[in-house]
């Protein structure tokens, strides 16, 4: 019932914010982008075979050395800014997403339990957690690298740097997800409606799952979106540090990474582009943050 | 409270022994440190020697032993990089980050909850939009985007400000301090701005939300009711109790303040802790990685601490459960 | 952090230069992206170390700015007779920066210091059998073998202060804690030491007692790290700093174009190549071939070789700033063979065929590793090359990754085909003949750097008749006749010489050598 009348507002408050209107259209036109990439990109980037370093360095379409099958003007290797862009979304879009899904589930997780058990378990989840916030994301990022480089066949490293990358960013996040699960959760055992869920014998599965998860969603839900504009910033930090994918199958990031190289020469598209395009992302995803926000706490209205 | 705090102290020394445990068997992993310490001509026998001597081939529990043990005597090493004993190379470079973490929380602050409050009286308002926009389009720049181009608009097309660097610098003590010559606080300026963007952003919309939750609240609308005049109501009532939560949160923001400045050291060649620590990755300075973050560990517990007991003292709903 | 007060002698040093001078007297700032991280002459083998120590300490022999030897601290030298070796006159008259006389007891104390086990340039030192002191200006190196080439080869042996050097602890360079010598210095060179912040900032100023003729016009020098590229570019742009080395090709355009800078640029002695795994039977990072390696054989071999287009990548990556390289060292160097000056021509329809002789009509699948963090453009050459080797059907799957993992998975052979850049120690072809061409053997100090374990029984042979060689044409003779097998064969294949890009102020005047030292001794300030 809650969940309904929520949603219901949602979207009346949703068509008279022209921003909210604004960011989930730039949202969905990049997802859909960047999910389509395959079939709506000129060319597919990443194959070695599909561009020429011949075509290097040639500005977008409306400056004067411009070439109209390269809109946007190519980067220093001969790459379509356009396909590079597309893919690159996708890249970073998936990376995001995944970090931020797993960082959600083991942190609403071990937040959950934390606040129903308390006492030890609490304990040490926190400590742990303590443990995983004294690691920079860089850090763990670098030293999963180191791992995965050090355990897997050196045949499938390149395979699962994506993978790796995606485990770094998750395990730099989960850390806000589990304190917030962890302090509504304290508040919601309080309540009658789990006490009394408690005393009937219910699993302490479904007592938290099903009776507590639901009424601990608004915040976590804000997190979420936060941490999925942090996931994609955090990959393009990585990637400026060197930790990031490899250059030839690049996320938005690690574009940016290569394009910085070009930010004083003249050849400013390369950086800018991929710039802009990252930041249009992520502030539409923030926005959505903020309208989940103002929806979820009606009393800021 | 005084055994809390005991019974957490103790719990500290075993998170930082857990991070001194993690950090050392991974960083077998991060590169080979020999060839980051001799020339292409060293035979490879003086290599292996090297190697030896460093106590490298040893297994990895007698390496961690020693480390651990070492550190408890307060002996941290030395660098294989610069041979520097490490314990002084790193409290050399703790007070450039902490003056920059701190000045960058003092803008952040002086500039956040200002703008918290005028975008909370005017929520419909053009400037409130604009700053709202604004802000938001700052935090979602990547940082070292934001540090470049700072440096080349101020420092290099306007000249006004330094391009890298900290200044001019004076020992107070032990302490080497920019905050005393203007050169300093030139220095310091555009590396505190990038490094406050973020937390800047964060503290205004706290502020904001918490001061318009606040304003609706009912002793504010008996105030309105009363007649009390509009100024004092907003800053005497609503600011207190904004300000409540957004100092518990200011303890949080401080470490990550600590965690970003290793970008904004990076790009602005800024002599902290956070450039010490990525250099020594980039040269597999083995023992300085360790010691930091053994040291960050620390500072994050402390922090912590600090933060749940501010937490449990203000909500005795949190205070229940902790003590467990 | 530990700062050493300017020492009275430098400060006497300064005043005097102040009043002597006859230009301006003028402060210096100038930055590179890596620290040298110690100060001591002996304990790290490495170019920005060698390079800034230079203008401290002073060996017995120096290369001038064209690359030449010339003498320094010996004024002349000469084959030893009835044995092999050198013998070296020294100067007389020249003292240390705390005022202590300069003797071949402090030169047999630095040769015992530099060739001990805890020095990491006793590789130089190899050859040496006995040193002794003949009198206080003249010292006996004796070779183990005939040695040509013994005095160009310590051109960076640094000679440290015998009495200095005990009194302050520093007998032998560091290895694990710091000692005297990794923080102060005591050298008979052009600068001294005034303050030394590690990974911050170093001060150098003039040696008022320096026996050379001063043709600089420096009182001060400010060195600073600067590791990021955008940084330091923005850093010389602003006038905070006068000099920079090295700036990013793409960014030459910009430098040059504005008013008040210019751009030095030169070739370094640095051959960039591609290495095979010889050795390997197998391909490690392939899909469709398993049980053999195509690279084993000589053909497909050339085939990578002709689909390299050297000249797009010199056009597009590097501004037109490289020379294609034939040999592994570049033309000039001593030993550089005339005669095999050719590279394989850029020639995708017959590596294509040769790929079909061979039995891969189709091509293959394999691997390419390269490091992001070592040379310039190091990732992006890589790109491009997988890109061309594509476009005869050899897929290769690039893996990059920074210098310090890169070493260990050469060494542990994880790769199929490598990079490998190469700048000769000695500025002569014996080096890398030594290094990568000869079969690797730890004992004899041979092939280290082999990482694909190349090995022609031929060039074995002819090593050390090269390394003993008196008489410059015969030496060329077997010189050209290893090049010729190793082109023939292609055990690498050598891509171009790597660029030099350095940027200062237009008012400054100085030297570039090929091998990337800078000296500030050679620094007009205008």
């Amino acid at each position: 019932m809650n969940a309904f009348i929520k949603r219901y507002e949602g979207l009346w408050l949703f068509t008279r914010s022209p921003a909210a209107i604004i960011a989930a259209v730039v949202a969905l036109l990049s997802i859909i982008g960047a999910a389509f990439a395959p079939f709506i990109a000129p060319v597919n980037p990443y194959d070695l075979a599909s561009f020429s370093l011949m075509d290097g360095l040639l500005p977008p379409v409306w400056e004067s050395f411009g070439n109209s099958k390269f809109l946007l003007g190519t980067d220093d290797q001969g790459r379509d800014i356009v396909s590079s862009i597309l893919y690159g979304a996708r890249l970073s879009l998936i990376i995001g997403l995944s970090a931020m899904t797993i960082a959600a589930v083991l942190g609403v997780g071990l937040g959950l339990a934390s606040g129903y058990y308390g006492g030890r378990f609490d304990m040490i989840v926190m400590r742990i957690a303590d443990i995983q916030l004294a690691l920079p994301a860089i850090l763990t990022a670098l030293l999963i690298d180191g791992i995965a480089r050090g355990i897997l066949p050196s045949e499938i490293q390149q395979d699962l740097r994506v993978t790796v990358l995606t485990l770094a960013i998750a395990l730099s996040l989960w850390v806000n997800f589990a304190r917030t699960a962890r302090a509504s959760t304290f508040v919601q055992m309080q309540k009658e409606y789990v006490q009394a869920a408690i005393i009937m014998g219910q699993h302490p599965i479904r007592v938290m799952f099903v009776h507590i998860l639901p009424n601990i969603l608004g915040p976590l839900l804000v997190i979420m979106t936060v941490d999925l504009a942090s996931a994609i910033l955090l990959e393009a930090t990585l990637s400026f540090l060197g930790i990031g994918l490899p250059a030839d199958s690049p996320s938005l990031g690690t574009l940016i990474r290569i394009g910085m190289q070009f930010m004083l020469s003249g050849e400013w598209w390369i950086l800018w582009i991929p710039t802009l395009f990252l930041v249009a992302l992520v502030v539409s995803i923030n926005i959505l943050g903020d309208f989940l926000r103002d929806v979820f706490n009606p009393r800021l209205r | 409270m005084a055994y809390f705090i005991l019974k957490r102290l103790i719990q500290s020394v075993f998170v930082m022994i857990a991070v001194a445990f993690l950090a050392f068997s991974l960083f077998r992993f991060v590169g080979d440190p020999i060839t980051q310490m001799t020339g292409v001509e060293t035979s490879i026998e003086d290599q292996e020697r090297l190697r030896e001597n460093l106590g490298l081939n040893d297994p990895f529990v007698m390496q961690f032993a020693r480390f651990t043990s070492d550190m408890l005597q307060g002996d941290f090493g030395y660098s294989y990089r610069t041979r520097q004993p490490v314990g002084e190379m790193i409290s050399s470079r703790v007070p450039a980050t902490l003056e920059l973490g701190v000045v960058a929380l003092i803008i952040s602050l002086l500039v956040g909850i200002p703008a918290g409050v005028f975008t909370a009286l005017r929520p419909r308002g053009f400037a409130t939009q604009t700053i709202l926009m604004t802000t938001l389009v700052g935090v979602s720049i990547p940082t070292f985007v934001i540090g470049i181009m700072l440096i080349f608009l101020f420092g290099v097309q306007l000249g006004w400000l330094p391009t890298f660097g900290r200044g001019g610098t004076i020992q107070i003590g032990g302490w080497n301090s920019s905050l005393f010559t203007i050169d300093g606080w030139r220095a310091l300026l555009l590396p505190a701005i990038t490094l406050g963007v973020y937390q800047l952003t964060l503290t205004m919309r706290l502020v904001r939300a918490e001061m318009m939750e606040v304003l609706r609240s009912d002793y504010i609308r008996f105030g309105m009711a009363r007649g009390v005049p509009m100024r004092s109501l907003y800053f005497k009532h609503a600011l207190a109790n904004t300000m409540v939560p957004v100092i518990t949160i200011i303890g949080l923001q401080f470490g990550g303040v600590i965690a970003f400045s290793i970008v904004t050291e990076s790009v602005f060649q800024w002599p902290g802790m956070g450039l010490l620590f990525l250099e020594s990755i980039r040269f597999v300075d083995i023992p300085v990685m360790g010691v930091y973050l053994v040291v960050i560990a620390f500072f994050f517990v402390l922090v912590n601490l600090i933060v749940d007991l501010l937490y449990a003292a203000i909500d005795p709903r949190l205070r229940v459960k902790d003590t467990a | 952090m530990k700062m050493q007060i300017i020492s009275s002698s430098a400060l006497a040093g300064g005043a005097m230069l102040l009043s002597v001078a006859s230009a301006s007297a003028e402060s210096f700032k100038w930055a590179s992206n890596t620290d040298p991280q110690t100060m001591d002459p002996h304990a790290v083998n490495s170019a920005p170390v060698l390079s800034f120590l230079n203008n401290i300490y002073e060996g017995l022999v120096r290369r001038n700015q064209d690359m030449s030897i010339e003498g320094s601290l010996a004024q002349s030298w000469e084959p030893l007779t009835g044995e092999d070796g050198w013998r070296f006159n020294l100067r007389q008259g020249v003292s240390f920066q705390d005022g202590a006389a300069f003797t071949a007891e402090d030169v047999m104390f630095s040769y015992g210091r530099a060739s001990n086990e805890a020095a990491d340039v006793r590789s130089w030192f190899a050859p040496v059998s006995e040193v002794r002191v003949v009198d206080d200006y003249t010292i006996d190196f004796v070779t183990k073998a005939p040695n040509p080439l013994f005095p160009d080869s310590i051109a960076n042996f640094m000679i440290l202060d015998k009495g200095w050097s005990e009194t302050n602890g520093a007998e032998l360079p560091a290895r694990d804690a710091e000692n005297f010598a990794t923080m102060h210095v005591n050298g008979t060179g052009a600068f001294a030491l005034a303050s030394r912040d590690p990974g911050v900032k170093t001060v150098l100023v003039p040696n008022a007692g320096w026996w050379g003729k001063v043709e600089h016009n420096i009182t001060e020098a400010t060195f600073t790290p600067i590791g990021n590229a955008a940084t330091g570019l923005a850093a010389l742009l602003s006038g905070e700093i006068d000099f920079i080395q090295p700036i990013p090709l793409q960014d030459v355009a910009q430098v040059e174009n504005r008013d008040g800078f210019k751009v030095l640029e030169g070739e370094e002695t640095r051959v960039i190549m591609f290495g095979f795994g010889h050795e390997h039977d197998e391909l490690l990072y392939s899909s469709d071939v398993s049980g053999s390696n195509p690279f084993q054989d000589v053909r497909i071999r050339q085939a990578a070789a002709h689909a390299i287009d050297i000249a797009s990548i010199d056009r597009v990556l590097f501004r037109g700033k490289i020379e294609g390289a034939s040999q592994l060292v570049p033309a000039g160097i001593s030993g550089y063979s005339e005669a095999n000056s050719d590279r394989p021509a850029y020639d995708p329809e017959k590596a294509k065929s040769l790929l079909a002789e061979a039995g891969y009509p189709d091509g293959f699948n394999f691997g390419l590793k390269c490091p992001n963090d070592r040379y310039i453009n190091d990732e992006a050459l890589c790109r491009a090359a997988a890109s061309m080797f594509a476009a005869v059907g050899m897929n290769a799957e690039l893996s990059t990754g920074p210098v310090r993992d890169y070493w260990p998975q050469l060494r542990e052979d994880a790769f199929d085909m490598y990079l490998l850049g190469w700048s000769p120690g000695t500025f002569d072809m014996e080096h890398p003949i030594r290094f990568l061409m000869s079969t690797p053997n730890s004992e004899k100090k041979l092939g280290s750097w082999n990482f694909g374990g190349y090995s022609n029984a031929r060039v074995d042979e002819l090593l050390p008749g090269i390394q003993r060689e008196v008489d410059p044409e015969a030496r060329q003779a077997m010189v050209d006749e290893v090049v010729a097998i190793t082109q023939a064969e292609v055990a690498y294949i050598p891509l171009y010489t790597q660029p030099l890009i350095w940027a200062a102020k237009d008012n400054v005047d100085m030297t570039q050598r090929a091998d990337n030292f800078f000296m500030l001794r050679w620094v007009t300030v205008n």
